[in-house]
């Protein structure tokens, strides 16, 4: 690891030791700012992509495929083209280059070159004079298509490798399979004292963030492509736009404007963005393309579908054995992030608990149905419902409480994983403790009546990954920083603020460094032609890497302005201190200046001021073939309880309350840490009762609106408590983790245990609609002697 | 192509636009006021709401054709409304909003804050179950909710003139006594509020 | 976003003329009230009409009040929250108080009129979609395709009748004032209806609903509401049962109606309610025995299909609980029932 990256956990100014836990020392961090880009949001003055209007805009619109697998035997374009009002068409002969965001699986065309593989798959791309005469020409498209068998179900796909859904795989209709082996999972499981063994499965699950996904591309006369897009990662999609578009890299400039939530929705380069592009070089024209909501369903790459089986072998005392897992993904039509998936569905599972042995072997097979990608806890959220719940499962067997029994198998922190993931600081211990405090569990659990009752899962997530997506030695966020005569400082950073709060977070970091005021720290964000690069907003890298990055350009910038001013004042540079909007020098504090003041002195001696900083992650991970993968520089930690009850005749689940305890390092603002816990925990529990993505039996979306797809309403949604639990870790900034995606992961397994405690049934499929409560309320009943409920 | 004369944001507008458009997209792509939100395309999600006659109505299923002689309220209406009034800055609701951390992505809060504000138009001191009835045609992807209610509820405190109960995650960061006795002194300030004078 | 269809707006100031209007221009014309089930429809072109003519303008149709003794009317034009707010309605038809407010979420109550839930078009997931999902499906029986996909093979059409008012309307034997060419006509909600889910309502297309009219209840009147779904806001429902009860002195029933909607193309009254409630004293167990007969009763007749989403075993299973929940509800003006 570069010194570089190494800022310590402490005020940049204050004694630097860990026993600060209220921030004393700091003037902004850990405090309740507000965002820097709130009001802009508050007044309907922050501009998304679909809010940009450019002169003589053309708009686009796609035509999709009816079929969910079939081979595409001829496109006639011809009427289209003929109609007023239209300016191109293209289809997948004009974009015939494959891309997908993990280099070695690129499988996508932005529109579907000889095949389609579900229904809604992009066929072909009209740009006209607005979205009506776009619409009318998408119908006077032909497309003669030859269906062939549709893979609906996960199963067939493992089974049979033909018809093949991408013609050129090596391995049938399996998308990746990986299986690794942690010390003597068999000889561990034959000697324990209690073995486990269960099927659990989990349904698929889609982002739904409010906004639609946008592009806008604008073609200049010197050969330069800008594309305005709602991605979460504009570095990637500035990489695939020009492998597609085979123009240098430099010529492309992608800008990410306000974003209406992504939730790893986003992540994917997607079909829109190149056909933007094209379309627009094309015409000579600026072309927007807006997706309807329908078709952001097909659209997808939400959490993917996986059937579970765990044996967990354990000690009568409760100490964990032996886990193995064995694990069916169902892909969807593309690999997208498919590959990470697969790993990470057995790499991540490996804490808050010490695992002496551990084996997964996971599958991802492609189906004909739209392509699943990373969800908010991409690819451990599925396999950490089914372990906390067989957790769940050996407490009831061995009569020890739940949450004691986690405490035993707390891995502890600065260890290793049976897998060789380093874990550094961890607060699940805390964590517990928490939980059980605010959710009254001693006193309550067990104890609500039938009917009602508590339950707890814990989890672990990673804070970044030091795996980029493409492999390469430079940095994976970078910083560049602006200080100017007026006392205004500007942030260049490619971070994506997607509604989490990065470019507050950087804000925050450079006032605190500088000792400014926030409101004096522009931020540029997202633009390719003017910020270094970031790898984007995924793996809740964003307050780690970026974080870190910012400290580092920042704390450059105040060394050599502090230089100046003890040049200036001719005394020694330790003297000299930024806080409050002064400079100041320590030992006679009447020689105190502006900030701005600082600035002119500082241009003045030196140059005009300025400062990059930049981060990487030391080399992680286990010493075998995907030991990487899953490798994060930190790892956050997360317990909740959940109350809930349940109404007997009707099998409804009403969930009460969740306590999210969440160790995320420091929290550099609490108000927005809580704000990604309470998101979390509602996602979570959503995803637990109301929500579903599939397909009908004809391969079509089941309900691809936000009616039939329902998400919790204000009505619908349990009291969240945010506890915040801070195990300042060594590396994070400021000793800062992830919070954006670990408090989801325990939100259902504690939903199922709840549900145990509250009517002894154990729910191990999602959702837990209450057609499967009542069935499993029935199967207790039937096996238990027979209860009378008072049915009408 | 149908002239429309609309009353947006106490402004007499004079619009020509496809008969077939909705509010929403007069609004948006004729008048450049970008504030309200499409997000479901039909009726689903509220992040189109607008105050039509100071009531919360969906942009995206109103037909502009429909809204002559009528007054529409957009989100860009509410702090020049608050300034003419004789305040200062953002509508007291869309601080609370800046103010609570309820602006994350930030998309679906115009429409929310219409809703905020037309509920607290018409019922100065909403209990948090009114409040939540108020805004369950408004979907939040975001923030859970809470947040959003935490916000409403600052815009109340500082209109009765008192401390707001401490929000969930403040709760949690003090003794319990104390969280509990300002949640108790708020709503009790609340209730006295409604009673009758 | 996803578009409308092209058409022309015309907003008549006086109710002949809206009838004139609708008799001239036949076919190509549609009439819209609150817009909020005929846009998404229009969005999806299940309907595609040439002019829409609103009814905003039109006085007649607003309003609530006296309509000659013993009747209270409500202006077809009257919201959703309007109706789900007055007092008077209240006092009147508590079923349909509560129904009103529990239909969609609080935008659409202020956008959506009382005529225009009454005249709601039938629902089913293989129907309101757009044109696009439709058409990958080969369309269906009650737009532009021929086959059924609730019943595969079958050639009646069984989209759900999905209004949370009608049922509430029907308890109280209200009844609705049409305008038309040849003059007004006044029915009893009960006859407005036919069990085909492509049309499910007599009613002519050059008509216009000025009102619905509501007889006034003596103080032995209770009524509820119950709804089914699964949020506890903007979802249709996926079951809804409304009760009446009529008290004598003693509060014994004297007379009671239950009618439920969402299973099928039309409201269902449930045989023999009043039959099995009559004579029984409320909070007696005699009344909670002779609900959960009328329940039974009702898990008989009703019999919903997968024409709405959700399961439809689960939703029959939840015929009974929420006839006999909506039952107890009433008795003790508990309404409604909702338990999100």
């Amino acid at each position: 690891m570069a010194a570089r990256d190494l800022h310590g956990i402490g005020a940049p100014w204050g004694d630097r030791s860990p026993g600060d836990p209220e921030n004393r020392a700091f003037e902004v961090i850990g405090k309740p700012h507000r965002k820097v880009d709130g009001l802009a949001k508050a007044t309907g003055r922050a501009q998304y992509t679909d809010d940009l209007v450019l002169p003589g805009m053309l708009h686009a619109k796609t035509l999709r495929s009816p079929h969910a697998h079939a081979r595409i035997v001829a496109i006639d374009t011809t009427r289209a083209q003929a109609l007023p009002g239209v300016h191109a068409v293209i289809t997948g002969r004009d974009l015939p280059i494959q891309y997908g965001v993990i280099p070695w699986t690129q499988d996508e065309n932005a529109l579907a070159v000889d095949k389609v593989r579900f229904v809604g798959d992009a066929v072909a791309a009209v740009a006209a004079v607005d979205e009506d005469t776009a619409n009318a020409a998408l119908k006077l498209i032909r497309v003669e298509y030859e269906p062939l068998h549709a893979f609906l179900d996960p199963e067939e796909s493992l089974a049979r490798s033909e018809p093949r859904i991408h013609d050129d795989s090596k391995t049938g209709n399996v998308s990746k399979h990986v299986r690794l082996d942690f010390g003597d999972v068999e000889t561990a499981l034959a000697s324990a004292d209690v073995v486990l063994e269960g099927d659990y499965v989990f349904h698929g699950t889609t982002h739904a963030a409010i906004e639609p996904h946008c592009a806008l591309a604008q073609w200049s006369a010197e050969g330069l492509l800008t594309v305005w897009s709602s991605t979460q990662i504009t570095h990637y999609v500035q990489r695939a736009l020009a492998k597609v578009l085979e123009l240098p890299i430099h010529k492309i400039r992608v800008i990410q404007p306000a974003l209406g939530g992504a939730f790893g929705g986003k992540s994917d380069p997607f079909s829109l963005e190149f056909c933007v592009a094209k379309l627009a070089m094309l015409t000579g024209r600026p072309v927007k393309m807006l997706y309807t909501r329908e078709e952001v369903f097909y659209c997808h790459r939400g959490r993917h579908p996986m059937q579970l089986h765990y044996r967990t072998g354990a000690s009568k005392d409760g100490k964990i054995a032996a886990v193995d897992a064995k694990i069916l993904i169902d892909g969807g039509a593309y690999s997208s992030f498919g590959l990470v998936t697969t790993y990470y569905a057995g790499q991540l599972l490996t804490g808050p608990y010490h695992f002496p042995n551990y084996r997964f072997d996971s599958t991802r097979v492609f189906t004909n149905k739209p392509p699943c990608g990373p969800k908010r806890g991409h690819g451990s959220v599925q396999p950490r419902f089914a372990f906390e719940v067989q957790l769940d499962e050996l407490a009831e067997r061995i009569a020890l409480d739940p949450i004691e029994l986690r405490r035993r198998n707390f891995q502890g922190d600065f260890t290793r994983t049976v897998n060789g993931q380093r874990i550094t600081s961890n607060g699940f211990l805390a964590c517990l403790d928490e939980v059980e405090r605010a959710s009254g569990w001693r006193a309550r659990r067990g104890k609500l009546g039938f009917g009602r009752g508590l339950g707890v899962a814990g989890s672990m997530s990673i804070s970044g990954t030091n795996y980029p997506v493409y492999p390469n030695k430079m940095p994976q966020a970078g910083i560049q920083l602006a200080a100017e005569r007026s006392g205004r400082v500007t942030v260049f950073t490619g971070g994506n603020d997607i509604g989490q709060g990065s470019n507050s977070v950087v804000a925050y970091v450079v006032a605190e460094e500088l000792g400014m005021d926030v409101a004096d720290v522009r931020v540029v964000a997202a633009d390719t032609d003017l910020v270094p690069v970031d790898l984007g907003a995924y793996s809740s890298r964003v307050t780690f890497m970026v974080g870190n990055a910012t400290i580092d350009a920042a704390r450059k910038l105040r060394a050599s302005i502090v230089l100046a001013i003890a040049k200036e004042w001719q005394v020694d540079a330790a003297r000299v201190r930024m806080a409050n909007g002064r400079v100041f020098d320590t030992e006679s504090t009447e020689r105190s200046i502006t900030t701005a003041e600082a600035f002119q002195i500082a241009e003045a001696h030196c140059d005009t001021l300025g400062s990059t900083g930049s981060y990487n992650t030391p080399t992680l991970g286990g010493d075998y073939r995907g030991g990487t993968i899953g490798a994060s520089p930190a790892y956050s930690f997360t317990a909740h309880v959940v109350e809930a009850s349940v109404d007997v005749e009707t099998g409804r689940i009403t969930c009460h309350a969740v306590w999210i305890a969440h160790d995320c390092g420091r929290a550099l603002n609490p108000m927005l840490v809580a704000g990604q816990m309470e998101g979390s925990a509602y996602m979570g529990i959503a995803e637990a009762l109301l929500e579903e993505h599939g397909v009908n039996r004809f391969g079509l979306h089941a309900g691809p609106s936000l009616l039939d797809y329902r998400i919790p309403t204000s009505v619908d949604t349990p009291e969240l408590a945010a506890l915040i639990v801070e195990s300042l870790d060594p590396e994070g900034p400021y000793g800062a983790k992830e919070a954006g995606e670990g408090p989801l992961h325990p939100s259902l397994p504690a939903l199922s245990n709840a549900i145990f405690d509250a009517v002894g049934v154990r729910l191990r499929e999602l959702p837990f609609t209450p057609a499967k409560v009542l069935r499993a309320l029935a199967e207790k009943d039937a096996r238990s002697a027979p209860v009378a409920r008072g049915r009408a | 192509m149908r002239v429309l004369n609309l009353l947006i944001n106490g402004d007499r507008v004079e619009v020509a636009a496809p008969e077939h458009w909705t509010l929403l997209e007069v609004l948006r792509y004729e008048l450049g006021l970008t504030g309200s939100k499409q997000g479901c395309d039909k009726g689903d999600c509220g992040a189109c709401t607008v105050l039509l006659d100071g009531k919360p109505v969906l942009a995206c299923l109103t037909l502009a054709a429909l809204c002559e002689g009528r007054a529409v309220t957009t989100i860009e209406g509410l702090l020049p409304a608050h300034v003419k009034a004789g305040g200062t800055g953002p509508d007291p609701v869309q601080a609370a909003f800046d103010e609570c951390g309820a602006l994350q992505c930030g998309f679906c809060q115009p429409g929310m804050m219409l809703s905020a504000r037309a509920l607290l138009d018409r019922n100065a001191c909403p209990t948090r179950a009114e409040i939540k009835d108020a805004l369950a045609g408004n979907l939040c992807r975001c923030t859970g909710y809470t947040q959003i209610f935490e916000a409403v509820e600052l815009a109340i405190a500082r209109r009765i003139g008192i401390e707001p109960a401490p929000r969930a995650w403040e709760a949690q960061r003090m003794p319990a006594d104390e969280a509990e006795r300002r949640a108790r002194e708020f709503a009790e300030a609340r209730e006295r509020q409604k009673e009758p004078r | 976003m996803l578009r409308l269809p092209n058409f022309e707006v015309r907003t008549p100031e006086r109710l002949d003329e809206a009838v004139a209007l609708l008799a001239e221009l036949g076919e190509g014309a549609r009439v819209i009230a609150g817009g909020t089930d005929l846009v998404p429809n229009m969005k999806h072109e299940l309907f595609t009409p040439r002019v829409l003519v609103s009814l905003a303008r039109l006085p007649e149709l607003r309003g609530i009040g006296d309509a000659g003794p013993g009747w209270l009317r409500i202006g077809a034009m009257t919201s959703l929250a309007d109706v789900a707010a007055d007092a008077r309605v209240e006092q009147h038809a508590p079923a349909l108080a509560q129904a009103a407010g529990l239909v969609a979420g609080p935008q659409l109550r202020t956008m959506g009129t009382l005529g225009g839930n009454v005249l709601l078009d039938t629902r089913c997931q293989w129907y309101n979609q757009t044109y696009f999902w439709r058409e990958a499906l080969g369309f269906c029986l009650k737009k532009d395709g021929t086959l059924c996909h609730v019943v595969e093979g079958g050639s009646k059409c069984v989209a759900a009748a999905s209004n949370d008012t009608a049922p509430a309307l029907m308890t109280v034997r209200a009844e609705l004032v049409f305008a038309g060419p040849d003059g007004r006509r006044v029915t009893p909600i009960d006859d407005l209806w036919i069990a085909d889910g492509i049309a499910n309502k007599k009613c002519g297309r050059d008509e216009i609903l000025v009102e619905v009219r509501l007889p006034h209840s003596g103080s032995g009147h209770r009524g509820a509401y119950g709804k089914l779904r699964d949020r506890g806001s903007i979802d249709f429902p996926l079951l809804g049962v409304a009760v009446k009860l009529e008290l004598n002195t003693e509060d014994a029933v004297a007379d009671a109606d239950v009618v439920l909607t969402a299973l099928q193309a039309r409201p269902v009254r449930i045989k023999r309610a009043s039959e099995l409630l009559r004579g029984v004293r409320i909070g007696t167990e005699a009344f909670l025995a002779a609900a959960r007969g009328v329940a039974e009763q009702a898990h008989k007749q009703a019999h919903p299909m997968p024409n709405i989403p959700g399961d439809a075993d689960w939703r029959r299973a939840m015929v009974p609980v929420y006839v006999r929940r909506t039952l107890e509800a009433a008795a003790t003006r508990a309404g409604p029932v909702h338990a999100v």
